[in-house]
Order: C-alpha cells, then structure tokens, then sequence
C-alpha cells in the first residue's frame, strides 16, 4: 500500500489536505482583511494628516477586532421585499471565488496549494464570477440604488477583464507559461519581469484596480451618488463578507502583481536552509504582496473618482487599445527574435514612454473639444433668446 | 483498497446538478432564478471537463459562460419590463409542440451517446493546453479564423443595427 507523508494513508492525507488549505486560507483572508482595513485608516490618516485609530489597543492595534466583533454581533436585518434566496446567496457568490483564488497562488518554493498548469487562467475564471454575484446582489435587493450599483459594477468589470487579461497574456507570452510557479521560476535574481514588461505592468494594474472596485474606480459602490450602491440593503456580517471579500480580491491582485512582475518569493538567502529559505520566501512574497496593498490605498488617499462615461472610455479608448498594441509588438518580437528578451524589453519601455508622453496630448484635445462644443451651444443659446 | 470509486461519485454529483439545473432552468417560474440555474449548469458542466482532464476547457466554459454570458442575461432580463404585458410571453405554455420537436433530436441524442463504448483516457501530466493550443492554432486554424470573422461580422451588424441614426 502506498503511504503518503507522515505515513497517512494517501486517502486520508488528501482529505486532511483539503481541510487545511481551506482553514489556512480562511485564516489568511481574514486575517489578512483585518490587517488590511487597520492599515487602511492609519495610512489614509497619516495621508490627510490625521492620527487614526489609537485608543484600542496600543496603536489603535485592537480597532478592528473590535469593529468585526461588533458587526458579528449585529441583527441581520433583511427588508421584506427582498428576494429571499438570491438576498442570501449573493455575499457568498461574492466571496468564495475570492477563497478559491489562494489555491494556485505560490507562497514559496514547495508552498503552494496546487500547482495547475493553467494557474494564471484560474485566476481570471474566477475573478470573473465575483460578477455574477455582484449583480445578484443589486438585484436581489429591491432597491434602485443596489440596482443600478450592481449594472454598473457588471458593466465595468465586464470591460476591465479585458485589458487585464490581455496584459496577463503579453506576460504568459514572454514567459512561455501559464502556471505561477513557472512565471515565479522565469525570473530569478535582479531579472524580474517588470524590467522587461513595463507597459504590461502599468496596464494591469490599472485594470486592477477597477476590477477590485477601488478607487478612483469605485462607481458601483458611489457614496455620492448611489448610498452605497450594491450594499444599501446589506447590514452586519452579510455586509461584511463582502468588504471581506473585496480586501481578499485586493491581496489576491497584488499577489498576481508580485507573482507575475516582481519574481514573487525570489529574495535574498531563500536558499541558505531547507526550511529556513522557505520561510524566508514566503516573507519575501507576503512584502511585495503588501507593498501593492499599501499602493492601493495610496491611490484611494489621492485620487477622486471617475464618472462612469470617463471610466468607459478609460477602458475601450485607451486601454484596450494600448494593451492590443502591446500584446501585437511583443508577438511579432517574440516570433522574430524566439530566444532573445531584449527586443521585448526595448520595445516595451518605448511604447510605455511613448504612450505616457500622449496623455497629456490626448487630454488637452478633449478639453479643447469640450471648450468647443460649450462656446457653439452657448452661441446658439444666445441667438435663440435675443428678443425679435 | 483502491478510491476509483470517488470518481465515479462525483460524476454521479455533477449529472444530477446539470440535470436538476437544466430541469429547473425549464421549469422555474421566475426567471432570475432560470438564469442563476444555467450558470449552476453550467459551473457543473465545468466540473465534467475537469473530471475528463480538459481543465483548460473547464476553465473557459466558467469564464466565458458563467462569467460573461449568464451576467449578460441578467442584464437582459433586469433591462426588460415585465409587469406591462401578458406573463404568457415570457413562460410558453406549447408543451405538446415542444415535445413533438424535441422528441426526435432527444433520441438522436441518446443513440450517439451510447455509442460510446470506452472512455478514452485524459493524457497525463502536462494537462490539454498543449493538445487544444495545436488543434485551434494549426489543424484548424483555417476553421477558427473563419469563426472569428462570423462573429466579428454578427458584432459589428448588432452595434449597426441598435445604432439610433440621429447621431
């Protein structure tokens, strides 16, 4: 009979196995969202010069514990008019993808939940289904604000997919793989791929960060605008596996960052120990990964948000079309030069230059436009009440 | 003791999820529950391919259709008025005709299903992206261009067709 580690039988081990890895990636989602909205406020305090949570706990440590405690502890309020199941079902739509996503993500050399050969292509599958519970959401509860917020946030993930799939593929193309390890094994040392797949880099975070609902991308959930948009009619922990959810789909999108562009676990002295270098990896990788969280919030404390028809032709006039001329360069180069990196590198860093240097060109076009077709209408404004 | 029989469980598992989804994606009266039930078919259907060592394939069956499509006809459904005319154009009630239609293909159906004698086995190590990859890009390479320009064409006469001639 075959013994699997720890001498268990190889049954038993798969079904210890699987228990783990959903406690571990419970804890670490948790956890990890805990630690996240803790950082959040004291970051965006220090931004607007402010000092954050401090009485709980030292350093205001104990905040959100007891923020989640509070929200635990609270009736869950359901209006009447809701519709019954799909109401319940939504936040968990929304919120076991996002669990899904740990498996294939590599935390260190031999610390990964399953190594797929599609891994990266797992990854967007399942990014893609948070829509669907989004919608469910909006629909289900009645509401127009919850409405309208869970179409817009369709609308806009729907069309972030594809320029973040299609910087994902310029990646997969260089490294000739789509399993994380293999991305993570392509560039060890100093050769990470963000020297060589800039403009890639730049357009995937961007796509990330709507595809994360974050600002300046946070339409569907607009204060200003929609209440709360798809989470008006959510109160107490049913609201919050969804705030969960979207600090998992954050870590989970700096992970792929830190995967895919920054060598994920590669850092110094990962091989001075077997266990130790690991341990070390898995630190390495945990760093980078909240380097881009703390990006992120970063971007929230600057930037203010868009307005929807901005954000739709952010996506279909700029991005799309950048990302297709990449991916078309980066093809050609590749098929040209087979063995050789430098072409891809060369051409990346002058398309991200070139593309960079437009944008301001682009903007005081339209502006321009704008200032045009205001002055014509305010024309014909003018003429149209002159008294005869 | 061997576990092949687990196998044999979950596919037993996902025939009855697609069969009880599609039934009640029929027989559901409500039809965002229908929509939310194709993707639960869908998401099963997923989860065959895996059984059958088509991973990739699963993977875009769920991307594709349970996070594009099936959103899409929530999008439909949500954007369609339904208080303001007869239910009866929503649920069809033409049973009889359905099934003097359905009948035959279902029949058609079941002979080439059984026709089926042995399983060809999943290829090892290494997953479909290889074998799928080469189909498309060079056996059929001809047929999937052609594909792509229909459905280039199908998007192209849509946004047409929708367009308003006042802009």
């Amino acid at each position: 009979m075959p013994l699997g580690p720890f001498g268990l039988d190889p049954a038993i081990w798969a079904v210890l196995r699987l228990l783990l890895a959903i406690v571990l990636a419970i804890a670490v989602v948790f956890n990890g969202a805990l630690a996240q909205i803790y950082l959040e406020r004291k970051v965006q305090a220090i931004i607007q010069d402010r000092v954050g949570p401090i009485h709980t706990g030292p350093w205001g440590l104990l905040q959100t514990f007891a923020d989640a405690i509070k929200l635990l502890g609270k009736e869950d309020i359901r209006a009447r008019l809701t519709d019954h199941w799909f109401f319940l079902a939504a936040p968990a739509i929304v919120f076991s993808p996002m669990l899904a996503s740990f498996v294939v993500i590599p935390f260190a050399p031999g610390v990964v939940g399953a190594d797929l050969n599609i891994g990266l292509l797992y990854l967007t599958t399942l990014g893609s289904m948070t829509v669907l519970g989004i919608v469910i959401a909006g629909w289900a509860s009645n509401n127009k604000y919850s409405l309208i917020g869970g179409l817009r946030s369709a609308g806009q993930l729907i069309s972030y997919e594809v320029p973040q799939i299609l910087s994902l593929v310029t990646v997969v193309l260089v490294v000739g793989s789509l399993s994380l390890t293999q991305i993570v094994d392509s560039q060890p040392g100093v050769f990470i791929n963000l020297l060589l797949l800039p403009l890639a880099f730049t357009t995937y975070f961007i796509a990330a960060l709507a595809e994360t609902n974050r600002n300046p991308f946070d339409l569907p959930e607009a204060e200003s605008e929609l209440v709360a948009g798809f989470l008006t009619e959510y109160s107490g922990m049913r609201w919050g596996l969804f705030f969960v959810a979207e600090y998992g789909e954050v870590t989970v999108v700096s992970s792929i960052v830190a995967t895919l562009w920054f060598g994920g676990w590669h850092g110094p002295w990962t091989d001075i120990h077997p266990l130790l270098g690991p341990a070390l990896g898995v630190l390495w990788f945990t760093l980078k990964t909240y380097f881009f969280v703390l990006v992120f919030m970063w971007i929230r404390a600057t930037l203010p948000r868009f307005r929807i028809d901005q954000l739709m032709s952010l996506c279909w006039k700029f991005l799309i079309p950048v990302t297709l001329t990449n991916l078309l360069v980066t093809a050609t180069l590749l098929l040209a030069f087979p063995t050789e990196k430098l072409p891809v590198a060369i051409a990346n860093w002058i398309l991200l230059v070139f593309f960079a240097a437009a944008v301001p060109y682009l903007q005081r076009r339209r502006l321009a436009a704008i200032r045009q077709r205001l002055a014509t209408s305010r024309l014909a404004l003018a003429t149209a009440d002159r008294p005869r | 003791m061997s576990y092949d029989f687990i196998e044999t469980i979950l596919f037993a598992l996902l025939t009855l999820g697609i069969v009880g989804g599609a039934l009640g994606v029929v027989f559901l009266n409500r039809i965002t529950g229908s929509a939310l039930l194709m993707a639960f078919t869908f998401l099963c259907n997923a989860g065959m391919f895996v059984l059958l060592g088509a991973e990739t394939i699963a993977a875009f069956q769920v991307l594709i259709y349970v996070g594009a499509i099936t959103v899409l006809v929530l999008y439909g459904v949500m954007f369609t008025p339904q208080q303001d005319r007869p239910y009866g154009l929503f649920f069809q009630k033409q049973t009889p005709w359905a099934a003097l239609f359905v009948a035959p293909i279902g029949l058609f159906v079941a002979l080439f299903a059984f026709s089926f004698r042995d399983g060809s086995h999943a290829s090892a190590k290494g997953g479909d992206l290889v074998p799928l990859a080469t189909s498309v890009f060079r056996d059929y390479a001809f047929p999937f261009e052609v594909a792509s320009v229909l459905l280039l064409a199908a998007m192209i006469g849509a946004i047409v067709l929708v367009k308003r001639d006042d802009e």
